[in-house]
């Protein structure tokens, strides 16, 4: 891999989890309330709008590095962010790690990994 | 809020991460089908308009509105980690999809990474079912930034 399409790589995995993770401080703030409220709640703070902004750069830096390797092994490094928002939830929201969880957060990582690998076959 | 968390059952989470599912699905195809109507691809203003010339890229756009809409409020108690994770299940959909509607072939390597994201996902909603009790609200569910979560 040339040092762009790693450079592409990181930036990818860095957007997807900062912008999962501003979707999730802006979506479980308890003091945003309930229906529209909570919308309007939401839309007056940072957090969703940091997810939004994260969105649109990883959708360009996405069609970037799909220019320069396949689908099928954009999807298999995609897979490692399943992992990467599974350790951030941990440490900035106490997600508990439960051994259920953990297997069928890896189980679906593998997964997508393995169907990466077979579409470049 | 009391009352907002109790309808918050194991339904609730089945049909939203279904909604949210069909929505990715919806996004995949159409941009699939606004790149076949618009092919072939070029750096130019004459392909954008192409793209935007056929509903596909509107249809795409809707998808995306209504994901985002199902995931915020997914996430209200959904914690992240596993969540994010269950989302990939529209691997498998458009996995499915493709093969019908485009004629890709459903080789057996794509069965079975298929078969294993299902795994991972039942593996969650069993993790799921059995860390919160009944009327238990997810722990996750109570620091916005895991301020009060306990562990």
């Amino acid at each position: 891999m040339s040092p762009l399409v790693v450079t592409l790589w990181l930036l990818n995995v860095t957007l997807d989890t900062v912008g999962q993770l501003a979707f999730k401080a802006a979506a479980s703030d308890p003091r945003a309330g309930d229906g529209l409220a909570r919308w309007r709640y939401m839309a007056s703070r940072p957090w969703i709008w940091v997810g939004l902004i994260s969105y649109v750069a990883e959708f360009l830096v996405w069609i970037a590095f799909l220019s320069l390797i396949d689908l099928s092994q954009g999807v298999l490094l995609g897979s490692i962010n399943i992992v990467v928002v599974m350790i951030a939830g941990r440490i900035l929201f106490r997600e508990k790690l439960t051994p259920l969880r953990v297997t069928g957060i890896l189980l679906v990582t593998a997964g997508v990994a393995i169907v990466g690998i077979a579409g470049a076959g | 809020m009391s009352t907002d968390r109790m309808t918050r059952g194991k339904s609730f989470y089945f049909f939203g991460f279904l909604i949210l599912v069909a929505f990715d699905t919806v996004v995949q195809l159409s941009f699939k089908y606004a790149g076949n109507h618009a092919f072939p691809p070029e750096a130019n203003w004459a392909w954008i308009v192409r793209v935007f010339g056929h509903p596909w890229i509107y249809l795409a756009v809707i998808g995306y509105v209504g994901n985002f809409f199902t995931w915020m409020t997914l996430l209200k108690h959904a914690p992240i980690g596993p969540a994010f994770a269950v989302t990939h299940l529209e691997v498998v959909s458009v996995m499915l999809f493709s093969v019908w509607l485009f004629q890709e072939p459903l080789t057996w390597p794509k069965v079975i990474g298929a078969s294993v994201i299902v795994v991972g996902i039942i593996c969650l909603a069993f993790a799921e079912s059995g860390a919160h009790p009944e009327g238990d609200a997810p722990t996750e569910a109570k620091g916005a930034l895991g301020v009060a979560a306990g562990n």
